[in-house]
């Protein structure tokens, strides 16, 4: 085909976007995965049975609102790095703050406490399963999202991947924040945060491959 | 230049809303540019396969736009993006230099956006009254003696203000330069 020819035929079947389209295909993955990965956990390990009264204490919220700050920051770094000509710096470093911010409050529970107490707080009961659970939670979420951003136009492809796993890291950590009964900050600062780092790495590993339009 | 990013986002804008004579100038000039950018890199025979694979990818992703930054940037990284996976198929080389931003619509043009956004950076730092000040006189081309009657200000303080704005700003520039 002349390019001419090319050129009248997209004209004529141009039909008008929506601003919000992109907001829409990341909204439509994330629900999809969030509701894959519930139902994954609630069919396998499921909710931890003291969850009402495991509602009231400030470690599941401390769990939930570091969850839930990564999820948001690691949006809005896939929707920056679904879009061609974006630069994503400022989220992909906003990200460090949380994550400190956790540090800190690890530091201060294991600066005064003996070496027993330390290992207890930095091994919980389940720091063997925890990362790889998350990292499994996760699987539906790094399904949809990939097929979120395959349909958007991610032009640094490992980038792109590591940000959406990232994202589907930390969102299914907040799933998982509904089983785990773990309840110290050092607990969470490493092993949440290395479950993310693990689905981060995977989503990094596979972009260029997946993710290619 | 930087009419050409206000001319092509027009039609970009128009095309979104659905206006296909608006989308059809805007596929034509970019076709200019891409034919020229792909020749120089796939030989003129390559080239026109490519062009057009990127303006299908064009047409099909303008969703992805968005509407707060320029235009030419969002086209240039569909243009390389292209131009990376012709390479990847050829087994050539596979990473373009980042350095060819400008390539695609000129140099001196990416230069001149470049240089707006850092002036708009560097003036963010002031507070917004002498902010608006050095905005009008020095790059809107409004009168010292207008910007006094509308602020109120006798000229000479004008003068004063936009000249110790101009003065903090340099010194700004030569500390953040000092730091690297």
């Amino acid at each position: 085909m002349q390019t001419d020819e090319l050129i009248a035929h997209l004209s004529g079947e141009l039909e008008p976007v929506r601003g919000t389209e992109v907001a829409r295909i990341l909204a439509a993955g994330l629900a999809l995965g969030l509701m894959g990965s519930a139902l994954l956990m609630a069919l396998t390990i499921g909710i931890r049975p003291d969850i009402v009264p495991a509602m009231s204490g400030g470690a599941f919220w401390l769990k939930f609102l570091y969850t839930l700050v990564v999820t948001v920051l690691g949006l809005k770094l896939v929707e920056r790095l679904s879009r061609p000509g974006t630069e994503a710096r400022w989220p992909a470093l906003l990200i460090a703050v949380p994550v400190l911010a956790l540090m800190g409050m690890m530091a201060m529970q294991m600066m005064p406490a003996d070496s027993a107490t330390r290992h207890a707080l930095l091994m919980g009961h389940s720091a063997d399963v925890c990362s790889v659970l998350i990292a499994g939670l996760a699987l539906p979420l790094f399904a949809s999202l990939f097929w979120s951003l395959r349909r958007l136009a991610p032009t640094r492809l490992t980038e792109a991947g590591a940000a959406a796993g990232l994202l589907a890291g930390s969102a299914a950590a907040t799933i998982y924040a509904f089983h785990c009964t773990e309840s110290t900050a050092t607990f969470i600062a490493i092993w949440y945060t290395a479950g993310i780092a693990l689905t981060t790495l995977m989503g990094a590993a596979l972009g260029r491959f997946v993710l290619r339009w | 230049m930087i009419q050409q990013e206000a001319q092509y986002r027009a039609w970009m804008l128009a095309a979104l809303a659905g206006d296909a004579a608006a989308y059809r100038m805007l596929l034509q000039g970019l076709t200019r540019h891409l034919r020229g950018y792909y020749a120089k890199r796939l030989g003129a025979a390559a080239a026109e396969d490519v062009v057009q694979e990127t303006l299908i990818a064009i047409h099909a992703k303008r969703a992805t736009y968005d509407p707060t930054r320029p235009f030419t940037a969002w086209v240039y990284g569909i243009a390389r993006y292209k131009l990376m996976d012709e390479y990847r198929r050829g087994h050539r080389k596979a990473t373009v230099p980042l350095e060819e931003a400008g390539e695609l619509f000129g140099a001196d043009e990416a230069e001149a956006a470049g240089t707006r956004r850092d002036v708009e950076k560097l003036l963010a730092k002031l507070p917004q009254a002498k902010r608006d000040l050095v905005r009008a006189i020095k790059l809107d081309g409004q009168s010292i003696a207008d910007e006094a009657a509308r602020t109120g200000m006798s000229e000479t303080s004008v003068k004063v203000t936009v000249h110790r704005a101009l003065k903090s700003l340099g010194e700004e520039l030569g500390g953040s330069n000092a730091d690297r």
